[in-house]
């Protein structure tokens, strides 16, 4: 071979300046590390909680005790000692509604992310987490005249009328039972968002929550609830970052979506943990007849993730778009993908990924696509793409199909592959530089994804992917 | 248990057919269990294969190996000498394991037919294609509706060695087969054709898995079937790219039609890379004959189940013509009466001229 | 002759397990069109690959001087800031780069065509127009799903677009129907006018010459120069073929 293949781009870690800073969590609230009834009890005390979560919580702190993890389970996550995981840390603050009442180095955090300016120009409303809770919630007036509630839970539980829709829905979609880190987040879940768009509602601009860990050696554990009616319409935004730090960080969230018959919601992540992070998150969705549900996911960051949303398309008609980036770098090993279930006539899924592996990371694409009995002419189609940029790199794709009924199509292709050389000189035939080319490929690779990000989130994750691709060039 | 004393002892084979990197275990698409009869053979010497064929990892996996060695009488060790172009097919026995040595070729046929006085049956076979071999494999599995058939394969493949196998499951109650192909030398080549039926209540599960360890290898896996009734099919294919692969190209591609709702198809294609210098892609298409398709033959005078049985009918086909002996042929032949019924079958004997009679 | 722009001397060069050129010489000067002829398999193509400088050919002697430097280390992305220009004879398909943002980062690569944002919007809607090309094709994916004729305009585009000093045309005309074919005339036609560049042109076929003013022909079989002459030399290939070449080239070898 040319001497270009042994020549490879040469990356070093990532500038993560700008999500490596953190502030002193002095005088915040912090409670013991490890896992016992009596921090369970203090949580829920503290968020004086109805009686009905108290008791979820301490029953799935029993079944989290009792499950154990599959053995033949993808990357290991031996590296989490949950007897040192703090499960609750609190700022000493209250929730603001005015960025302006937000302690100082809190707000310069979400300042340098960009969150309040984003605010301004873009967004419906914004809710931004720090730890284990909300700091800053706030929505629009005319949204919120549409009848659109954006709140947390926590205040959902103590608003009469909401409290017992989140009785409804709460750790349905997700049983508690579901697998043992869902078991851990009923047990110590704190923070997220609770949004409920009424029937025949479409919210123009998106909805954001942002969720910061600082803390180090800490857990967030977010419940995120949403309810779109009958005919709604709704964008929802979740950007997710933490600094560095050398001890193990865990996130165990959990998202629910009801989306109602006819109704339209779109789910967007920018997950850019910290490479010290396991990031062990349960996301589904249930789609009534004639809805859609479109996921879009960008996954940088994480030591460890266990990521695959759900979509259980049940109503007839209905429809999922998946489309999702994974981009592993050195010390990170991301497990993610999707899954679908179609139980409805008449259903479609279309699941699109891509994956990029460099500097020894690891990445694992998984799929499962489950047709029903009832699924009559359901359609899925499965693509999935990945790019190896260097032979020390992994990529491995693990699709599942299991298809019940005879009218349904199922098509399922994958391609793992590097940059071709040839496309490389073609562009450094135009004047490129070879690591310019291949940041042009890879950038071209991630194109379908970010281009169904709004503006600023596409210009944030062809910023990340830059400096994954230049880092050290030069 | 009061009447076990004369009931031959079992044994319950658990994970077999597990494939190199798994999927959620709720899918229940990871593995299959099997129940096989366990005669104990203590006190009893047969003959066993040399030590390095040990070495060689076989697609369902060292539990199906250690059983089948254990129920096997004489295992049957054939080797090819380096050069020879062995025409005579090397027919299979419950444990045989061949060595084609150096530039050689040779051709190796495992049958299963419903002759067979056990409910179970089972094939063990190893071969070692030494620099520049070439091998044939074909596999009928042509065993009556009350069977359980296990068929463990396992293959190396040194450099420029030419692997192509051939399998037909035609149908037994439950057919459970594994193959693994270890392309170790440079510019070695797997290609593998399977075809499979599955009708009623029977049940089918594949295991196919390519270790491309040489430089520039190639491996083509195609699979396909027809799946009617209850019948529950599960196929793993893998290919592992492993580091040092460079230049490596590996395809797997299946094709499946479904033509009942009361059909469980399950379908795993994985590709696991841990080198960039190669190419991996695989495909699955699942789903029924094309509304396009029916109608070009409904034009030509076919209703839709005669255009369903002529998929079947098409797999009986091309069995026979690749069944290479007298003895292959009878079997898929006898198989064919069972599924398509005596005309079609007689029908398919006289388009192909074929002789079912043995020549001596 | 000091003059010249491309000087290749005594050049070898070939894959790792086969030589393909030996012993090549050629000099093009500034603003002349040269034209390189010979038969499929004749290794012009390489010979435009290695002046550009794809790493799949070594050279084992010889150089290649561009523009009073050795340029026969470099990199394609030096030798094509220096000014070489290699028009693909099938321009490779890169999946996820518009073509728009594509030819605004080539171009802000060069100091001397550093423009606004404004500027090169309007330039690049010019060269589309000249070369007839809806403004459509600026927000497709570079080269994906273009039909033949449609990448060698994309192609003809950047050529117009970057001016280079040198343009290497290989095979240009391969492929394309005659409406094609006379775009991409115009647009050699275009560059000639605009920059006064040099043309190397690779084909096998004599029709693209028709309306080119012709310094210089070459001809090459089996990896040698074999001939090199007037434009006149064309008319005589149009007559008699390369056979000529094929059996003086053979009773050389001999």
């Amino acid at each position: 071979m040319s001497e270009r293949t042994q020549n490879r781009t040469q990356v070093a870690d990532v500038d993560r300046s700008l999500y490596d800073f953190t502030y002193s969590e002095e005088g915040y609230e912090r409670y013991d590390d490890g896992l016992t009834p009596d921090i369970v009890r203090a949580i829920s005390k503290k968020k004086d909680e109805p009686e009905w979560m108290l008791a979820m919580r301490l029953a799935a702190l029993d079944t989290y005790h009792a499950k154990e993890m599959a053995p033949n389970w993808g990357p290991s996550i031996a590296g989490l000692d949950m007897d040192h995981i703090s499960t609750y840390v609190s700022p000493k603050t209250k929730q603001a509604k005015s960025w302006d009442d937000v302690p100082d180095d809190i707000k310069t955090t979400f300042e340098r992310l960009g969150i309040p300016e984003a605010e301004r120009e873009s967004l419906a409303g914004v809710g931004a987490q720090y730890d284990s809770e909300i700091v800053y919630h706030n929505m629009r007036e005319e949204v919120a005249r549409d009848g659109v509630i954006y709140t947390t839970i926590e205040d959902a539980l103590h608003d009469p009328q909401w409290e017992p829709v989140v009785h409804e829905y709460f750790g349905t979609l997700i049983p508690p039972a579901d697998h043992k880190f869902a078991a851990l987040h009923y047990a110590v879940w704190s923070g997220g968002s609770f949004v409920y768009v009424p029937a025949g509602v479409k919210v123009d601009y998106p909805l954001q929550s942002y969720f910061r860990l600082n803390a180090e050696g800490a857990g967030q554990f977010e419940h995120t609830l949403i309810i779109v009616e009958k005919g709604a319409d709704l964008h929802f935004i979740e950007g997710c970052s933490a600094p560095k730090y050398y001890e193990a960080n865990l996130h165990a969230g959990a998202v629910e979506l009801f989306v109602k018959d006819g109704a339209r919601l779109r789910y967007s992540t920018i997950e850019n943990w910290s490479k010290n992070m396991y990031n062990l998150n349960t996301k589904r969705a249930r789609v009534g007849a004639d809805a859609q549900m479109e996921w879009v996911s960008g996954s940088f960051g994480s030591h460890v993730s266990y990521l695959y949303p759900t979509t259980i398309l049940q109503g007839d008609r209905s429809n999922c778009e998946f489309t999702g980036i994974t981009f592993a770098g050195a010390t990170q090993d991301l497990d993610t993908g999707c899954k679908v279930i179609l139980n409805g006539a008449d259903t479609t899924a279309t699941v699109d990924t891509k994956s990029i592996s460099k500097d020894g990371g690891c990445n694992t694409f998984r799929s499962s696509i489950v047709v029903g009995r009832r699924a009559a002419n359901a359609r899925a189609s499965v693509s999935c793409q990945s790019l190896m940029l260097d032979d020390i790199s992994r990529s491995d794709t693990i699709p599942a199909m299991d298809v019940r009924n005879a009218t349904a199509n199922v098509g399922h292709e994958a391609t793992i592959g590097r940059i071709s050389d040839d496309t490389v000189l073609y562009l450094m035939s135009r004047g490129c530089s070879e690591a310019e080319a291949r940041t042009m490929v890879v950038g071209g690779f991630a194109n379908p994804v970010s281009k169904e990000l709004p503006l600023e989130y596409a210009v944030e994750m062809n910023n990340l992917i830059k400096l994954e691709m230049e880092g050290a060039i030069g | 248990m009061a009447t076990a004393t004369t009931a031959t002892p079992e044994l319950k084979l658990e994970r077999v057919n597990t494939p190199p990197a798994q999927t959620w275990n709720y899918l229940r698409a990871n593995d299959i269990t099997l129940t096989v009869p366990s005669e104990s053979r203590k006190g009893d010497v047969y003959f066993a294969l040399p030590r390095l064929f040990e070495g060689i990892e076989c697609g369902m996996g060292p539990d199906v190996t250690a059983w089948i060695e254990s129920q096997a009488a004489d295992a049957q060790y054939v080797e090819v000498r380096a050069g020879e172009r062995r025409i005579e097919p090397i027919i299979a026995t419950m444990d045989t394991g061949v060595m084609v040595r150096t530039g050689a070729e040779a051709t190796i046929v495992v049958c299963a037919d419903a002759q067979a006085t056990s409910r179970t049956s089972a094939a063990l076979v190893r071969v070692i294609a030494e620099k520049g071999a070439r091998v044939r494999v074909l596999e009928f599995v042509a065993t009556g509706d009350d069977q359980q058939h296990l068929e463990s394969v396992g293959i190396t493949a040194d450099e420029g060695a030419r692997v192509e196998v051939r399998q037909y499951f035609l149908g037994a109650h439950t057919t459970a087969a594994g193959l693994s192909c270890a392309l170790n030398g440079a510019d070695a080549r797997f290609d593998l054709t399977c075809r499979y039926l599955g009708t009623d209540d029977q049940r089918l599960d594949i295991n196919h898995v390519v270790r491309m360890r040489g430089r520039n290898g190639r491996s083509d896996l195609r699979e396909s079937g027809v799946l009617d009734g209850r019948a529950r099919k599960t196929l793993r294919a893998t290919i592992d790219l492993v580091h040092g692969s460079s230049g490596s190209e590996g395809a797997e591609l299946e094709n499946v039609l479904v033509l009942s709702d009361d059909v469980v198809n399950k379908t795993m294609p994985v590709i696991l890379c841990d080198e960039d210098d190669v190419a991996g892609n695989h495909g699955a298409t699942i789903g029924s004959v094309g509304p396009e398709q029916i109608q070009y033959l409904a034009d030509r005078g076919l209703s839709q189940e005669e255009a369903e049985a002529l998929y079947v009918r098409a797999l009986f086909d091309e069995a026979l013509i690749c069944a290479p002996t007298a003895a292959v042929r009878a079997a898929v032949l006898a198989r064919a009466q069972t599924v398509l019924g005596t005309e079609v079958a007689g029908d398919l004997v006289d388009a192909l001229q074929l002789d079912t009679e043995d020549r001596a | 002759m000091s003059d010249q722009l491309l000087r290749v001397s005594g050049l070898c060069a070939g894959t790792e397990d086969k030589p393909i050129l030996h012993d090549v010489s050629l000099s093009v000067g500034a603003g002349q069109t040269h034209v390189l002829m010979g038969p499929n398999g004749a290794g012009k193509s390489t010979l435009g690959h290695v002046i550009m400088g794809d790493p799949a050919y070594q050279v084992t002697s010889g150089t290649i001087e561009f523009d009073g430097a050795d340029v026969t280390d470099d990199s394609a992305d030096k030798r094509s800031l220096a000014g070489i220009f290699l028009s693909y004879q099938a321009p490779v398909e890169v999946p996820g780069v518009p073509l728009y943002s594509y030819l605004r980062t080539i171009t802000q690569k060069r100091p001397e065509l550093k423009m606004t944002a404004r500027k090169f919007r309007d330039r690049v809607g010019q060269i589309a127009d000249q070369l007839d090309m809806g403004s459509s094709f600026l927000t497709r994916e570079l080269n994906v799903g273009f039909s033949g004729g449609e990448k060698k305009k994309i192609e003809m585009l950047q050529l117009l677009l970057l001016r280079p000093k040198l343009a290497i045309l290989d095979e240009t005309d391969s492929g394309l129907d005659v409406d094609a074919l006379s775009v991409v005339s115009r647009g050699i036609e275009a560059y000639r006018q605009a920059c006064d560049g040099a043309l190397l042109v690779i084909t096998h076929n004599t029709r693209i010459l028709e309306r080119l003013s012709v310094d210089r022909t070459h001809v090459m079989v089996q990896g040698k120069l074999v001939a090199e002459g007037p434009a006149s030399l064309i008319d005589d290939i149009d007559a008699h073929g390369f056979e000529q070449f094929e059996h003086a080239k053979g009773g050389d070898a001999q």
